[in-house]
């Protein structure tokens, strides 16, 4: 499952580790947009296979964030 | 003599005509997991109230002893019927014959179907699921002449506008729908559509030949595309939650713009204070929250859940729009989501407000607005959107409502974006977090005070003492003391405050005769 950003803006942390067990609404990262903090969650459970970003990248919409399974 | 014959041929042909595209179109689309137009009807419409217009047309065949063998009958099927013990007209294309593309009859009924709606005044359901025209065009026999509709005809599309300003419109798309009936689909109020369901100007065929792209329906119009869009409002499960999704969208309304929405007997009380309501903003100022929170904690319980309806969810994401009930009577509901760009109007937000405020003028529904406006969306995005024309027409509709407005502000109402939170004549409470200005102090202190920041000895803690400084001068309290907002209140009053007004505000609007709501142009 690909967990996409909703808005762009830039990656202010990573929260979850790549190999973890999330639970449905726990957060991935923390995304910095219009001077906000805006989690991006999981949408279901499942194990984090990948982070596709890195802290301080800018990313635009739509933007590939996690891969969970 | 009698008329037995024809009295029995009458019955003949109804069967033929419930016999739709034939056994095997039936199954094939059964297969597919649809329903047919007959059972979608059946399934929408209050038990055994169809009370059908039409079923005669369309094409009969006859033997050679010129007895009636057969019947195409028209793929559009239409009627009146009723919905929750109200009048409703209901129409939709039959896509076991000929794939919903219209034959000749089905073509006069699907055009018939507004015009019904608009002279008895009655809500409009359409359950689309069909293609357009063919360039074979309708007519099987070429030569067979008038092929077009005179010159003198009213357009097809008039009614179809028209109807929009008259009565409530709710159309679903539980298939494949293109073309003209992509056209119907949404010359709505409000449209739904099915997981399987594509909205589509033309096919995939067209599209390959005409701009070589090699695309299925689904990627062309499926839910992804269309939500985003703005094309269409809401997703459906399956068609039951479709037709339930509709169901639910009228209760909200009149039948027709002559006509008030109907007050229920609330089952929630009125004076109902939630206390999740005093902390649910962040004193931090750069944590978000969730708006719905606040929205369903103010309106209505309803069956053990919240009266609110959201539509158009997936577009325009940084404004929530909806229906919802407020002890009983029927209110539109507005709020920023500040999860989407801290909830900042961007065009697609600034045209899902005009419209849904014009939509809610239609119908005499009073409007609640939640804000958190931070102003308009910026950066070059948004100026390639075109989002300040779109954003002073979403202004220009909010102030030139009719309806009574109230405005809760709960966080942010900055720039001009404010202005379309705030309605003629609204009432306006203001949360303790309440923050009003030209715009945020985060951005704003910056760029008035650019020069004293770098002049001072520690630029940062210059411009954070400034902002803090200019963080306090936006505060509610000096507003309400200048009676520019009605009142300054505990969250957890929100609802019982509302309702007061809107029973004043309801009776109000009710000493005046109800019509249809027409405006002039806008920017």
């Amino acid at each position: 499952m690909h967990v996409k950003s909703e808005i762009a803006g830039s990656v202010w942390k990573i929260i979850a580790e790549t190999g973890a067990d999330m639970a449905a609404d726990d957060v991935i990262v923390i995304l910095e947009s219009m001077k906000m903090e805006i989690p991006v969650i999981a949408p279901k459970a499942g194990k984090l296979m990948q982070m596709h970003i890195a802290e301080g990248d800018m990313i635009v919409e739509g933007q590939l964030i996690a891969t969970l399974e | 003599m009698s008329w037995d014959s024809e009295i029995d041929e009458i019955k003949q042909r109804r069967k033929l005509a419930k016999q739709q595209g034939g056994k095997d179109a039936v199954k094939a689309h059964h297969k597919k997991g649809r329903l047919t137009i007959r059972e979608r009807i059946d399934a929408l419409l209050d038990k055994n109230s169809f009370d059908e217009i039409g079923e005669g047309a369309g094409v009969p065949d006859y033997n050679d002893k010129g007895k009636l063998s057969d019947f195409q009958p028209a793929n559009f099927i239409l009627g009146f019927g009723r919905l929750d013990g109200r009048k409703v007209i209901v129409g939709g294309e039959d896509f076991t014959v000929r794939g919903g593309s219209p034959n000749p009859a089905g073509l006069r009924k699907s055009v018939y179907t507004e015009r019904l709606a608009l002279q008895y005044k009655l809500p409009l359901i359409r359950l689309h699921e069909g293609g357009g025209g063919s360039v074979g065009g309708t007519n099987k026999e070429k030569d067979r002449r008038p092929l077009g509709d005179p010159v003198f005809n009213e357009s097809r599309f008039v009614p179809l506008a028209e109807t929009l300003s008259a009565v409530p419109v709710a159309s679903a798309a539980l298939g494949p729908v293109a073309g003209l009936p992509a056209a119907r689909l949404v010359a709505s109020h409000f449209t739904v559509m099915t997981q399987n369901a594509a909205v589509l100007i033309a096919g995939p065929q067209v599209v390959k030949r005409a701009l070589g792209h090699d695309m299925t329906k689904e990627e062309l119009g499926g839910p992804q595309v269309h939500l985003a869009s703005g094309a269409i409002d809401n997703l459906a499960e399956d068609e039951g939650d479709a037709l339930s999704q509709i169901r639910r969208f009228l209760s909200f309304l009149p039948d027709n713009a002559w006509a008030y929405p109907e007050k229920l007997t609330s089952q929630d009380k009125a004076d109902r204070c939630e206390d999740m309501l005093a902390d649910i903003v962040p004193t931090n100022r750069r944590q978000p929250f969730q708006m719905r929170k606040i929205i369903n904690a103010v309106v209505d319980q309803q069956d053990g859940g919240s009266s609110f309806f959201e539509m158009s969810r997936k577009y325009g994401p940084s404004l929530i729009t909806g229906l919802a009930r407020l002890d009983g009577e029927s209110v539109g509901i507005i709020g920023n989501d500040c999860m989407y760009y801290a909830g900042a109007m961007t065009a697609a937000a600034a045209q899902k407000l005009r419209r849904f405020v014009d939509f809610c003028n239609s119908f005499h529904l009073p409007i609640v607005s939640f804000v958190d406006e931070p102003g308009f969306m910026i950066g070059p995005d948004s100026e390639k959107a075109g989002t300040i024309r779109h954003g002073t027409a979403a202004i220009s509709a909010v102030l030139q409502s009719r309806v009574p407005w109230a405005s809760v502000q709960v966080l942010k109402a900055f720039g001009v974006a404010a202005q379309a939170h705030f309605g003629p004549d609204g009432y306006v409470l203001s949360w303790p977090s309440a923050a009003s200005g030209a715009l945020p102090v985060e951005g704003g202190v910056a760029v008035a005070f650019a020069r004293e920041i770098a002049a001072a000895e520690d630029p940062v803690a210059r411009q954070k003492e400034l902002e803090d400084m200019l963080a306090a001068s936006q505060s509610p309290f000096p507003r309400a003391e200048g009676l520019s907002v009605h009142e300054i209140i505990d969250p957890r009053e929100t609802r019982p405050k509302l309702i007061s007004w809107l029973h004043l505000a309801v009776a109000a609007m009710q000493t005046e005769t109800p019509g249809p709501y027409l405006t002039g142009m806008r920017p």
